[in-house]
């Protein structure tokens, strides 16, 4: 398998008015040519500051981003990179310029990086991708403000798509979507991976999306990754105290419920000058002194599966 | 395309129209603008022409607006103002807008030392009252149309750097923004064809009401004998020359007078109105 | 029938329209249905469903204009409170009825403690003293499971799960016997939705609150709710209690919705998604709304309205295949 992307000990602090906002604390993992990662946490975890460092929308702090084989942690001439990365947002509302008509919108990454010769060409590609995406020809000179939220995303696929990129990060693409609207959209993303060997860094709230369209999972606390590993592993023996708890509380639709709850007490602590030992400790249950003393370090516990955890061994009995 | 384009411009006109002040500000707009171009047909005499016989003649059916201390009337000399002061509220103010929005914007969008200079420096100019700033750069580079434009046109920058700075402020944390620079356009890519149209609403609404500011300011300067030079007839120097008179002939400056009050209210209905119709937050 | 059946709320062909410039938005069409004393039914639909407007006609909140009652009653304990006049209808809104809304940071006043925020409820519809009043305010904190020594502090220094909490409080400072609940943990996260839930959960048992819970996420019923109805372009396409809807859905929608579900304990590589878009509630399609995405579609569909027929007992479905 290639490795297409590669991060290695990646950091990304904030300055605040309060301290030094850890964002990203120290992140190692790869992407397969072809594969989707998905990044699971919940608001403030910094799996969207990760998604923006990977693809250089903002600077790494440390560690180093390696992209087909090219390091680009520090790349001057983002240009080319560009072409190859490509981002699709949350918000499909405020993603899109409200002065840009659809063909206009589709056409913006073309033109920077003339990849057309002539306005016919022009055309003739922004057809062929609104139509890849499944939008209506007859919208091309729509504006956003009057298509509903699906077709809105729609369109910022297409922008992303019009360079031929080889990776993608998909910075919750889905949440802002009703759920019909949704399963359209990811139907669409994951054939269009089929059809053009995409691979995705997939980063969303959401963990009955994220199994459904993630090959390897990670689950993000605080800025710091505590659980990697095969998608149907994750759910089928999880290892983290935290990857417990959140897959424990997800409301599934269904009357028959077979889990057992875990309810966390608390809340999300602060990012901002974090103090060492396992950032998870003050709401984990099983925590004891250690853990508010020594970080944990990412173990590989079973195969291509890694825990970041002190007492994982004990709590799951293995 | 032309038809969406228009769709949204059809938007606000009709957001417009139903401000009926707006619709009364942008009629008499029309009407000053109609009359500054065609002041030769309107005009019976022309703005110059000096009648020994008829001095401070009061309103009548001959002068409609009277004659002043040279026999000129008064009536002539208003429509040809129109386009004086005209001609330099709209064009030192745009000038101003063109300067103003680019430092905002560039202010806006790179913040760090590059704001800081820049704002700072609008700081200083704006702590410094229009009027005497105004003065000042007119008085340095002598009396004369073109640097009354000048001096108006410095005054107005400003205004328009902080305008935009605080929208480009607002449009650049926009996911869209974002989104061009992920797609690799450049900077001057991103805030020429991503943030300006954006921020075109307020730019607008700005120049709207600068030009009435900037019509005062030219008069002012005029009738403190730094702006336009006589025989022009600009309606500040009109003033300012009326001005001996004021006790006994008073219809020698109530006309100019009336002629830049009406003008700039009109403006200032126009640029309220404006503000309401091109504000999304109203939309829908 | 006895009181303890005697439904508290019953909503009949209620039907709520908007007047816009650019035509009438048909938001609640044609909607009934009752809620028992201690009863919770989940209202879930898509965005524009009409699931707001409904618990806003409840409340007795339309703004008119644009929005207008064409038709029906909200009788509330057998009294029609659309007919209620100024002084009974503030009356009604928070003794009798009360809502949360979706967003917990726009839903408080930045300016005031959260303290006197809750205290304010009681002190206005209870006419309890301002001391007596910060002694309810403290209780409903620690009820919410909020430390009262918290009391003086401001919104902004409260986390998002926190502030729907006192949001909670302050919906129940006054004991409501009705509780419209509008999209409660939508905004939050995961692990917080599940403690806000479980926290309305024990308090409406333990005061016996009826409540309406408006979410788009059939999950979130199921953790909360006795009863589900389906909206749909401003019909209750169906609805009954959870077993009914969730093992034997019967309506077309419904079941769209749960096909476009991915799910955990699942293995299906494609969803299934319901074709097209949510019709524009100002051109509803003649007959059946649903009628233009539906698999099942008979040509009788095109014209008539289906009515809301009983399946089995409780179950209520709105489609042809079931008349």
């Amino acid at each position: 398998m290639h490795k297409l992307l590669e991060v290695k000990n990646l950091k990304k602090y904030f300055e605040t008015k309060n301290g030094l906002l850890h964002a990203v604390d120290g992140v190692n993992f790869y992407i397969n040519e072809g594969e989707t990662l998905g990044v699971v946490g919940e608001s403030g975890c910094g799996k969207s500051t990760l998604g923006r460092v990977v693809i250089r929308l903002l600077d790494a702090t440390d560690g180093r981003i390696i992209f087909n084989g090219q390091d680009i942690t520090n790349l001057k001439d983002k240009r080319a990179m560009r072409k190859e990365m490509q981002i699709i947002f949350q918000d499909p509302f405020s993603s899109l310029n409200p002065r840009m008509s659809v063909s206009q919108i589709i056409e913006e990454p073309l033109r920077i990086h003339q990849l057309c010769n002539s306005d016919t060409e022009m055309k003739s590609r922004v057809s062929e991708l609104m139509d890849t995406v499944g939008l209506a020809s007859r919208l091309a000179d729509s504006y956003p403000h009057e298509l509903d939220g699906g077709r809105r995303q729609r369109i910022g696929i297409a922008r992303a798509l019009a360079l031929n990129p080889k990776f993608i990060v998909c910075d919750e693409p889905v949440s802002a979507l009703d759920v019909s609207i949704q399963a359209q959209i990811l139907n669409l993303m994951m054939d269009l991976q089929e059809e053009l060997n995409f691979t995705y860094m997939f980063i969303t709230h959401d963990l009955s999306v994220v199994k459904h369209i993630s090959d390897e999972i990670m689950v993000m606390y605080l800025g710091v990754m505590v659980e990697k590993c095969n998608a149907d592993e994750l759910f089928e023996h999880t290892l983290h105290p935290y990857s417990k708890a959140l897959l424990s509380v997800i409301p599934e639709p269904t009357i028959r419920k077979t889990k057992e709850r875990t309810l966390l007490q608390g809340e999300i602590t602060s990012p901002i000058n974090p103090k060492p030992g396992c950032r998870f400790a003050a709401r984990c249950v099983y925590a004891k002194e250690l853990c508010s003393q020594v970080t944990p370090e990412l173990e590989e516990i079973m195969p291509e599966h890694y825990v970041a955890c002190h007492y994982v061994k004990e709590i799951n009995g293995l | 395309m032309a038809n969406k384009k228009n769709g949204q411009l059809r938007d606000i006109w009709r957001r417009l129209k139903r401000n009926r002040l707006a619709m009364v500000g942008l009629v008499i707009l029309i009407l000053i603008v109609l009359v500054a171009i065609f002041a030769d047909v309107i005009a019976p005499y022309p703005y110059d022409l000096q009648n020994y016989s008829d001095v401070k003649q009061w309103p009548s059916s001959k002068y409609i607006f009277g004659t002043d201390n040279f026999g000129r009337d008064i009536f002539s000399r208003v429509i040809y103002g129109t386009r004086v002061s005209l001609q330099i509220g709209f064009i030192s103010l745009s000038v101003g807008a063109l300067v103003g929005s680019i430092f905002g914007a560039i202010a806006g969008y790179f913040g760090g030392w590059v704001d800081t200079v820049i704002m700072r420096f609008t700081d200083i100019l704006m702590s410094i009252p229009k009027i005497v700033l105004a003065i000042a750069i007119a008085s340095t580079l002598g009396p004369g149309l073109v640097n009354a434009m000048i001096a108006v046109a410095i005054s107005s920058i400003p205004n328009f750097a902080r305008v935009v700075r605080a929208s480009t402020l607002t449009v650049k944390d926009q996911e869209y923004i974002e989104a061009a620079i992920a797609i690799g356009a450049g900077n001057s890519r991103v805030i020429f064809r991503h943030i300006f149209p954006n921020i075109l609403a307020p730019i607008i609404v700005q120049a709207t009401l600068g030009v009435g500011v900037s019509i005062i300011l030219a008069a002012s300067l005029s009738f403190l004998g730094l702006g336009v030079e006589p025989p022009t007839p600009e309606w500040g120097a009109m003033l300012s020359a009326a001005r001996t008179y004021i006790r006994d002939e008073w219809y020698m400056v109530l006309f100019p007078g009336l002629a830049i009050m009406i003008t700039v209210l009109a403006l200032n209905l126009l640029g309220d109105g404006l503000r309401d119709a091109l504000d999304p937050k109203l939309k829908n | 029938m006895n009181d303890k059946d005697k439904p508290l709320l019953s909503v009949r062909n209620l039907t709520i329209h908007y007047i816009t410039d650019n035509g009438v938005v048909k938001a609640v069409n044609d909607i009934s249905f009752d809620l028992a004393k201690g009863e919770t039914m989940g209202l879930v639909g898509e965005t524009g469903a009409g699931k707001t407007t409904t618990a806003l006609g409840i409340m007795n909140l339309i703004p008119n204009p644009p929005g207008k009652i064409i038709n029906g009653e909200i009788l509330v304990d057998g009294k029609n409170i659309l007919e209620f006049n100024k002084y009974q209808t503030r009356k009604y809104r928070g003794n009798v009825a009360s809502m949360i809304f979706q967003d917990p940071m726009t839903a408080l006043n930045p300016i005031l403690t959260v303290g006197e925020q809750i205290a304010e409820v009681s002190r206005y519809h209870n006419k309890l003293s301002k001391a007596e009043s910060y002694v309810k305010a403290a209780e409903m904190l620690e009820l919410v499971g909020i430390p009262s020594e918290r009391i003086n502090e401001y919104p902004h220094q409260f986390s998002g799960g926190m502030k729907q909490r006192v949001v909670i409080a302050i919906a129940l400072a006054c004991n409501p016997q009705l509780l419209l609940a509008d999209e409660p943990t939508t905004a939050l996260d995961v692990t917080i939705q599940a403690q806000v839930l479980a926290l309305m959960g024990d308090l409406i048992k333990k005061y016996g609150t009826s409540m309406v819970l408006i979410t788009h996420d059939l999950g979130v019923v199921t953790e909360i709710c006795d009863r589900v109805a389906i909206m749909y372009a401003g019909q209750i396409v169906e609805t009954g209690d959870l077993e009914a809807v969730y093992e034997h859905t019967k309506h077309p929608y419904t079941k769209g919705l749960f096909g476009s579900l991915p799910r955990i304990s699942d293995k299906t590589s494609r969803l299934n998604p319901i074709d097209g878009l949510m019709p524009d509630p100002t051109n509803l399609p003649n007959g059946c709304p649903f009628h233009p995405r539906c698999p099942d579609k008979m040509p009788e569909c095109e014209s008539r309205v289906p009515a809301n027929t009983e399946i089995e007992p409780g179950h209520f479905v709105r489609c042809l295949l079931y008349e």
